[in-house]
C-alpha cells in the first residue's frame, strides 16, 4: 500500500469520516513522544478502537489493531452520529488516549443498482 | 402551449488546478487544453449562437473555482493558444496526408474546424473565457453558480474551519470573477451532510443541489420526490438530482454516449501516428501521449480499439438528433405521469460534469443545442429554468432533513475513502490542523509583508491539498503518481511554511516561486481558516 512521507505530528490525531451506511473510516497518528511510548512497550503494542453512539453513548463496536497500522475500517453499526475512542492498555488497564470528532453515518437509501452516476463509468472503461 | 413542466440543466463545469509554469508541454495541462478546445468552447459557441438567434438557452453552469483560475491565467492562456496553434499545424498537413481518403478527409478536417473555432474564439477575447460567460450570464441568458473552492468533499472535512474556509473562499472567488454575490452553490461530488446546511446559509449562498437519494432519505417529507425544491429548516433551497435523466445521457452502457456512430474517446492519433511524424507535437520526452485526434467512432458494443472505423460526423449529428428526441420524449413523458398522479408541474433537474459534453461526449455540445431548440421550435410543452428563476417564481418549497449522500458509485463516499487512497487523508489533515492552529495564533497579530504572504500561501496549499481529484485519480488508477505527488507537495508546502513563519525563517525566494506556481485566490486571507474568522 503506498504510504505518504510523513514526520510524526506535534499532538496525537484520530479521525472518523464516513464512507458509506455500513462502514466508517477512522485514522490515528502519534507524537514522536507518544510513538517513543509505544515503542518502549510503556503502552501494549495493539491498540483498541471504541465506536460510541452519540444519541445514547451506547457502545457500536470495537477494533483491534498494531498501534503503527494508523488506519481502519469500523462496521457503523446502525449508523447515525458516531464517536471514536484509542485505548491503548497500560499496565493491563485500557486507558483512553484519543477521542475523535463526531461523524455521521448515511443511513441506507435502497438505491436502485441501475442508477448511473457521476463520470464513473466513462472513467472506468478500459483503456488502450 | 403552456408549460407541463420544467427543465433545469446543470452543467458542473470542474479542473483540477494544474499549472506547471516550468514546463512547456506539462503532460496534465493538456487536461486544460483538451476541456477548453472540446468542451468550453463549443458550449460557449452553442449558448451564444442560441442566444443570439433568440433562443434563451436558460441553462445552469457551476465553474470550479480552480478552473476560474486557470481561465485567467496568463501563462496558461499563452500555452493554450500554443497548444491550438501546434494542432492546427499538424491539422494542415493531416488534411494533405488525408486528402486521396474521402473518409479520414472528413472527420480531420471535422478536428481542423474545431480547433479554427477555438483559435477564433480564443482571440476574440484575448483567450479569456470568463468574459463571454460573463456576458452570457448579465444579458440573462444563463445562470452561473459555483463549487467548494479547490473541490474538497466537504463531508471528508471533520474540521468546521476547513469546511467554512473551503466555501467562504469560493464566495470571494465568484465575487471578483463574476462581480456578484454567488446564489447557487454545487456540492463537489454532490456530497451532502447536514452540518453544510449552516455553513452554506453563513456564505450567502441561497441554493444547492444533491443526489436524487438525499431527497428520497427524507420519506414522506418530500412528498413529490425528486421532482420539487425543497428547503432545509434554515431556508437554503434544495434541488435534487433526477436520476433517470442522467443515466440515458452518463451511462456508457445505456446511454446516449455509447452509439456506434459516436466517437471513440479512447483511439487517440498520437498512438496511430508515425512516431516521426508527430515527434513535434509530443511532450519534451517524445513518448507517444493523447494528441486529442480521435478520428474513429465507437462502430459497436466490444469491439476492438483496432477494429473502429472512421467517424463520420453527418451520422453522428443524425444520431444526435434522434437521441434529443428521444430525451425529450422522455422528459414530457415523466411529466405526463407526474401530473396525471399529482396534478402539478414537475421540475426535472438534470445534473452532468461539464466535460461530459464535448470532451467525453464529443457530440454532447451539439445534443444540448437540439434539446433546446427542438424545444422552442416545436413548441413543446417544457421550459428551461434556472434555479433563481425557478424558486421565484414557485410556492414556498416544503422542509425537509435530506439524507447524507454523494453522486459517487454506490452513492456514497466509497470513491473517495478506500484502500487505494486513504493514506492521502493523514497528509491532508496535518496540513489543514496546523494551518487553523497557526491562523488561530497569528490571527490577531501584527504581521510584516513576508509572513502575511506565507500564511497566505499555506493557506492555498492546505485548500489544493483538499482538492478531492487526488483521492478520485487514486482510485481510478489514472495519473496516480501525479495525483499523489500533487497531495504530497501541498501537504508540504503548507506544513513548511507554517513552520517558517513560526521559526521567523520565510525563505522569500522559495515562497516567489510558490506563489508563482499555485496562485490561485488572490485575496485569500489566512485568517478565514481561524476558529472565529472575519466570516
Amino acid at each position: 500500500m503506498p504510504e505518504l512521507s510523513a514526520q510524526p505530528p506535534a499532538e496525537d490525531r484520530l479521525v472518523l469520516l464516513p464512507k458509506n451506511p455500513g462502514t466508517f473510516f477512522v485514522f490515528w497518528q502519534f507524537s514522536a513522544g507518544r510513538a517513543d511510548a509505544f515503542r518502549s512497550s510503556s503502552f501494549a503494542s495493539e491498540i483498541e478502537l471504541r465506536l460510541s453512539y452519540s444519541d445514547d453513548n451506547s457502545q457500536a463496536g470495537t477494533h483491534r489493531a498494531a498501534w503503527q497500522a494508523g488506519r481502519a475500517y469500523l462496521p457503523a453499526g446502525r449508523g447515525g452520529a458516531c464517536v471514536a475512542a484509542l485505548y491503548a492498555l497500560r499496565n493491563g488497564a485500557w486507558e483512553k488516549l484519543l477521542e475523535s470528532n463526531q461523524a455521521f453515518a448515511p443511513a441506507p437509501a435502497g438505491m436502485a443498482a441501475d442508477r448511473a452516476y457521476a463520470s464513473m463509468e466513462f472513467l472506468k472503461r478500459s483503456q488502450p | 402551449m403552456s408549460s407541463r413542466g420544467s427543465l433545469m440543466f446543470l452543467l458542473h463545469a470542474h479542473l483540477p488546478y494544474v499549472n506547471h509554469p516550468q514546463d512547456s508541454a506539462f503532460l496534465e495541462e493538456s487536461w486544460f487544453f483538451e476541456a477548453v478546445v472540446e468542451t468550453y468552447v463549443p458550449l460557449i459557441s452553442v449558448l451564444e449562437r442560441l442566444s443570439a438567434e433568440g433562443i434563451r438557452p436558460g441553462v445552469t453552469i457551476s465553474i470550479s473555482p480552480t478552473l476560474g483560475a486557470m481561465l485567467e491565467n496568463e501563462a496558461l492562456e499563452r500555452k493554450l493558444g500554443l497548444y491550438v496553434e501546434s494542432r492546427l499545424e499538424l491539422l494542415e498537413k493531416e488534411l494533405e496526408r488525408a486528402k486521396d481518403d474521402p473518409a479520414l478527409l472528413k472527420v480531420v478536417q471535422l478536428y481542423h474546424d474545431l480547433y479554427a473555432e477555438a483559435a477564433e474564439l480564443l482571440h476574440k477575447y484575448s483567450g479569456d473565457l470568463i468574459t463571454p460567460l460573463k456576458a452570457l450570464q448579465h444579458a440573462g441568458q444563463i445562470e452561473i453558480i459555483t463549487t467548494a473552492a479547490t473541490h474538497a468533499v466537504l463531508p471528508l472535512l471533520a474540521r468546521p474551519e476547513a469546511v467554512r474556509a473551503q466555501l467562504a473562499v469560493a464566495a470571494e472567488d465568484y465575487q471578483d470573477r463574476f462581480n456578484r454575490k454567488a446564489a447557487g452553490f454545487w456540492l463537489p461530488e454532490c456530497a451532502y451532510e447536514p452540518r453544510l446546511n449552516s455553513y452554506l446559509k453563513l456564505s450567502g449562498f441561497d441554493y444547492t443541489f444533491m443526489e436524487s437519494h438525499a431527497v428520497e432519505a427524507a420519506g414522506e417529507q418530500a412528498p413529490n420526490g425528486v421532482y420539487s425544491p425543497y428547503r432545509t429548516s434554515n431556508g437554503l433551497g434544495l434541488f435534487a438530482r433526477d436520476a433517470a435523466s442522467s443515466r440515458e445521457v452518463w451511462s456508457a452502457k445505456f446511454g446516449y454516449p455509447g452509439d456506434p456512430a459516436y466517437r471513440e474517446f479512447y483511439r487517440d492519433y498520437g498512438y496511430d501516428g508515425d512516431l516521426e511524424y508527430l515527434r513535434p507535437y509530443l511532450g519534451n520526452d517524445g513518448a507517444r501521449r493523447p494528441l486529442g485526434l480521435k478520428y474513429h467512432r465507437i462502430t459497436g458494443p466490444g469491439a476492438d480499439l483496432s477494429a473502429k472505423q472512421y467517424y463520420d460526423p453527418d451520422e453522428a449529428l443524425a444520431r444526435v438528433d434522434a437521441h434529443a428526441s428521444d430525451f425529450l420524449d422522455r422528459r414530457q413523458r415523466q411529466t405526463d405521469d407526474f401530473y396525471s398522479a399529482r396534478g402539478g408541474r414537475p421540475l426535472i433537474v438534470s445534473c452532468y460534469d461539464a466535460e461530459l459534453f464535448g470532451h467525453w461526449w464529443f457530440e454532447g455540445p451539439a445534443f444540448l443545442e437540439a434539446v433546446i431548440r427542438r424545444i422552442r421550435t416545436e413548441r413543446l410543452p417544457l421550459q428551461f429554468v434556472t434555479p433563481t428563476e425557478y424558486l421565484n417564481s414557485c410556492q414556498e418549497p416544503q422542509e425537509i432533513s435530506p439524507g447524507i449522500s454523494s453522486w459517487g458509485e454506490n452513492g456514497y463516499f466509497d470513491p473517495w475513502v478506500n484502500e487505494t487512497n486513504d493514506f492521502i487523508y493523514p497528509a491532508v489533515y496535518a496540513a489543514t490542523d496546523k494551518m487553523i492552529e497557526t491562523a488561530n495564533r497569528y490571527r490577531n497579530q501584527d504581521l510584516n509583508s513576508l509572513s502575511t504572504r506565507a500564511l497566505n500561501q499555506a493557506a492555498r496549499e492546505t485548500l489544493l491539498s483538499q482538492s478531492s481529484d487526488w483521492a478520485f485519480l487514486l482510485y481510478i488508477g489514472s495519473h496516480a503518481d501525479y495525483a499523489k505527488g500533487r497531495l504530497e507537495d501541498h501537504s508540504a508546502n503548507a506544513l513548511r511554511l507554517l513552520s517558517e513563519v513560526i521559526e521567523k525563517k520565510v525563505d522569500e525566494q522559495a515562497l516567489a516561486a510558490l506563489e508563482r506556481k499555485n496562485c490561485v485566490f488572490p485575496r485569500i486571507d489566512f485568517r478565514i481558516f481561524a476558529s472565529v474568522s472575519k466570516f
